[in-house]
């Protein structure tokens, strides 16, 4: 055995290996979002059932907007979960305390038919905002499907989560909303 | 059906890889042919396996099958086949199957080519790359399964990246990358065969060679088609950016570069041997650490797959094969019995010995440079918690110094003689071409030339551009000489004679084309924004650039916006380009294409930046020399395949003359 030769190389490498695990748990694209902290921009869109709805007519009670798409993965993943925290923190009366969820959809009228489809099929516990005008992908800072924003009830964006969302970080983050 | 014939593929692929893994170390300890044989059959049954799985990949992409999970997650309904068929390398759990049908693959040719060859070695060999293979075959059949079945089958899906959607050379980068990266399976195979089983003699260092230069090439050309692509699509005017995926392509080549030298002294003058095999052990180590840096999700770059889980499993792969390595070589290599080349010699500090050995030095001392900026950002965070990034000039700064020296080596290790030269023998080969690269460089200078770092990089490149030309006028001589030729084919034998030589030099003087041009481009390189309305023309540079009108085409994947420009240069027409912003609805994302119009001296790069009714923005670029970059660049790989295939023809005829 060639101590000299094994001591350096061991020395080489657990630095190294050392180095690379720190880096696991940390995301090298975490920029600071802008919008967490900030008020929520406010927004006037239809339902896909056409029911009108804006931001500031909820104020006073928190919200929950899971921007979406059908023929995303993730989405279909986490769209029972979303669905099972809306039936569970939905308002108990329409004056009553609750979180009020929105899916938001944005694409054409052709993406609105195949959501309506696929809600039909899927079920949905909460109302789907449709935006045509993109807007909305805008003034959140969306980068991509599935993200989920939490509104908190003074109407501040208090948390954002991009890709599929678990139930128990879902509970979690509900939790600290109320 | 598909997802049940690909899992099961996967799971076959997965035992013959660990049945070859036993056979071949069975074959190693023992020298027994028949482990030996084994271990081959199971390597080519890996072959298959994993070729068929590929293949049922790229069937249930082009047929938009939406049952396998891959294919729902980068497949979608408007995608063009050609792009269908790439997007095999555009999402990690495809790039993770494609590596493994391209380490299989090698593993199989590796093993048919050494079928007559003793089975100690190549089983050895055959086990290391069945065990790499068995940790990839390992993360596809978990984590990376492109195979599961989709429950409910989604009616069509986002289709893959846009960054892959937007040039044909996507569908040549990859793959070509993944040959040369995989394939440094098999020089690392053969290294530790040799200290496996402590022997290293002169027809496993031939064969080990012919294998070598094949990788080298693949991976050259792969680095190169990447900077092609990076300037061909990204529309940022450059080529290479130090982004860390780059700089994890370009250790390895650095570190295998200064092996292939070393294997030159170790054959010739039976000196650094146990070196060749550290460089090669190292460059394997260094691709590995490459494709974590691509995969983990650990750097930030335009390659990452983000946040994989699969990162914590090839930081122990990495931490395996670096500790394994270590221990290998610290027990191995004072009993390595090494016949290769003469009896070693004592060389003159002017002697191309000590040229090829500084060589060594200095590529080590650039790898060094890049993988420390490289991994900086990661040491502070661990550190101190903050977040930096190390940018070019970090690079230009540390590696220009260095870079001018390795050409000046470049040109002074062919010029030297081996050994102990007379000093008025070696004055005579320096300074007719030393002569030469100077008085260019004057002219230069006289013309206009003003940098000094250009003017060195000038004078360092005829120089040794005038010595690899001189090397293979003295082929040719010699053939002339011997008369048996007439002159044109003269040329041509001359050079086939010496394919290593020819090889090498061509390999040169593509690098002195290519190191000239990066000079001239890095500082040369202008660019503007210039924003006009239909109708108005921009003069720039001696170039006019009309406005003639912008049109939105509609396409299956995507929108794309493109501006009509009339390029001139005073009155020569130079036709039309059409930089475009491509929008990709389904990714929310939208990419450039820019324009390029490429001329021997220099290209005009224009990128749409925004086109509004009537009215465009521009950023046009003027980068001398770029054309050369890339012929530089192919005169490289050429020059390996040239110096690695007749080195294969000739072994095969010494096995046949032997057996």
């Amino acid at each position: 055995m060639n101590w000299k030769v094994l001591v350096a190389g061991l020395l080489l490498v657990t630095p190294l290996v050392w180095v690379l695990a720190t880096g696991f748990g940390r995301d090298p694209r975490a920029v600071p979002t802008t919008t967490i902290g900030t008020p929520a921009a406010d927004f006037d869109l239809v339902t896909l059932e056409g029911e009108r709805v804006s931001l500031s007519e909820l104020r006073g009670q928190p919200v929950v907007l899971n921007f979406w798409a059908t023929w995303c993965q993730p989405c279909v993943q986490e769209h029972a979960g979303l669905q099972a925290a809306a039936r569970r923190h939905q308002p108990k009366d329409p004056e009553g305390k609750g979180v009020h969820f929105f899916g938001v959809l944005y694409g054409d009228e052709e993406e609105a038919e195949r959501a309506r489809a696929y809600l039909a099929r899927a079920g949905s516990a909460y109302p789907t905002l449709l935006d045509t005008s993109q807007h909305i992908v805008v003034d959140y800072g969306v980068a991509g499907v599935p993200e989920t924003f939490f509104i908190s009830s003074e109407g501040t964006i208090v948390y954002k989560h991009s890709g599929a969302i678990g139930r128990s970080q879902l509970e979690s983050i509900l939790e600290s909303l109320r | 059906m598909i997802p049940t014939l690909g899992h099961s593929l996967i799971l076959l692929s997965l035992a013959a890889a660990a049945a070859g893994l036993v056979a071949g170390s069975v074959a190693g300890f023992r020298n027994s042919r028949e482990a030996a044989s084994w271990a081959r059959v199971m390597a080519g049954a890996c072959a298959v396996t994993l070729t068929l799985a590929t293949l049922l990949l790229e069937w249930a992409l082009l047929s938009n099958d939406f049952s396998v999970s891959y294919v729902a997650q980068v497949g979608s309904i408007g995608t063009p086949p050609l792009i269908a068929a790439v997007s095999l390398w555009s999402s990690l759990d495809g790039s993770m199957l494609f590596w493994s049908f391209v380490a299989a693959v090698y593993a199989g040719v590796f093993a048919w080519r050494t079928r007559h060859d003793e089975p100690g070695p190549t089983g050895w060999a055959l086990a290391v790359q069945l065990a790499v293979l068995l940790f990839f075959t390992m993360l596809v059949a978990g984590h990376s399964m492109p195979f599961e079945a989709m429950d409910p089958v989604p009616s069509d899906g986002p289709g893959p990246n846009p960054l892959l959607q937007n040039h044909v050379l996507m569908a040549i980068h990859p793959p070509t990358l993944y040959l040369g990266y995989v394939g440094m399976a098999v020089p690392f195979a053969m290294a530790v065969a040799a200290l496996a089983s402590g022997r290293l003699d002169a027809s496993w260092t031939r064969s080990l060679r012919a294998w070598s230069l094949w990788v080298w090439a693949f991976l050259t050309l792969g680095i190169l088609l990447g900077g092609w692509w990076s300037y061909e699509v990204l529309g940022w005017g450059g080529y290479w950016a130090w982004d860390p995926v780059e700089n994890a392509s370009l250790l390895p080549w650095l570190t295998f570069t200064a092996f292939l030298h070393s294997l030159i002294v170790a054959e010739r003058r039976g000196r650094l041997a146990i070196t060749s095999l550290v460089l090669v052990m190292l460059s394997f180590l260094l691709t590995v650490l490459g494709t974590f840096m691509t995969r983990s999700g650990v750097f930030n770059s335009v390659h990452s797959f983000t946040q994989s889980p699969i990162g914590p499993a090839f930081l122990a792969f990495l931490s395996l094969t670096l500790t394994g390595s270590v221990l290998l070589l610290a027990a191995r290599m004072d009993k390595l019995d090494v016949r290769v080349g003469p009896r070693p010699r004592s060389a003159a500090p002017a002697s191309r010995e000590t040229a090829f050995l500084l060589m060594d030095l200095v590529l080590l001392a650039i790898t060094a440079t890049v993988l420390l900026g490289t991994l900086y950002p990661l040491v502070n965070q661990a550190l101190t918690g903050g977040q930096v990034s190390v940018g070019a000039p970090y690079y230009e700064k540390m590696n220009v110094p260095l870079l001018l020296v390795l050409l000046l080596l470049m040109g002074l290790g062919p010029a030297l003689p081996w050994g102990k030269p007379n000093s008025r023998m070696a004055l005579t080969r320096l300074v007719p071409p030393a002569v030469l690269a100077l008085a260019v460089t004057v002219a230069a200078s006289l013309a206009g030339l003003r940098n000094g770092s250009v003017s060195a990089a000038v004078f360092l490149c005829t120089f040794a551009a005038v010595v690899s030309l001189a090397e293979l006028a003295a082929l040719v001589r010699a053939r002339l000489r011997a008369g048996s030729d007439p002159a044109p084919i003269a040329v041509f034998t001359g050079l086939a004679r010496s394919p290593q030589r020819t090889g090498a030099h061509l390999a040169h003087l593509g690098v002195a084309m290519l190191a000239v041009a990066v000079a001239f481009s890095s500082a040369y390189r202008q660019e503007t924004e210039i924003t006009m309305k239909v109708g108005e023309t921009a003069q720039w540079n001696g170039y006019s650039v009309g406005f003639v009108g912008s049109e939105r085409v509609q396409e299956s994947h995507r929108l794309s916006s493109r501006a009509s420009l009339a390029v001139f240069e005073g009155s020569d027409d130079l036709g039309e380009l059409v930089p475009a912003l491509n929008s990709y609805p389904r990714m929310a994302q939208s990419m450039g294409t820019p324009a390029v119009l490429t001329r021997p001296l220099e290209d005009l790069y224009i990128s749409l930046v925004r086109v509004g009714p009537g009215q465009v923005s521009l950023r046009v670029f003027l980068q001398p020399g770029l054309l050369w970059i890339w012929i530089g660049g192919l005169l490289m790989v050429l020059g390996s395949l040239v110096a690695a295939l007749p080195a294969m023809r000739r072994r095969r005829k010494g096995q046949e003359a032997s057996s």
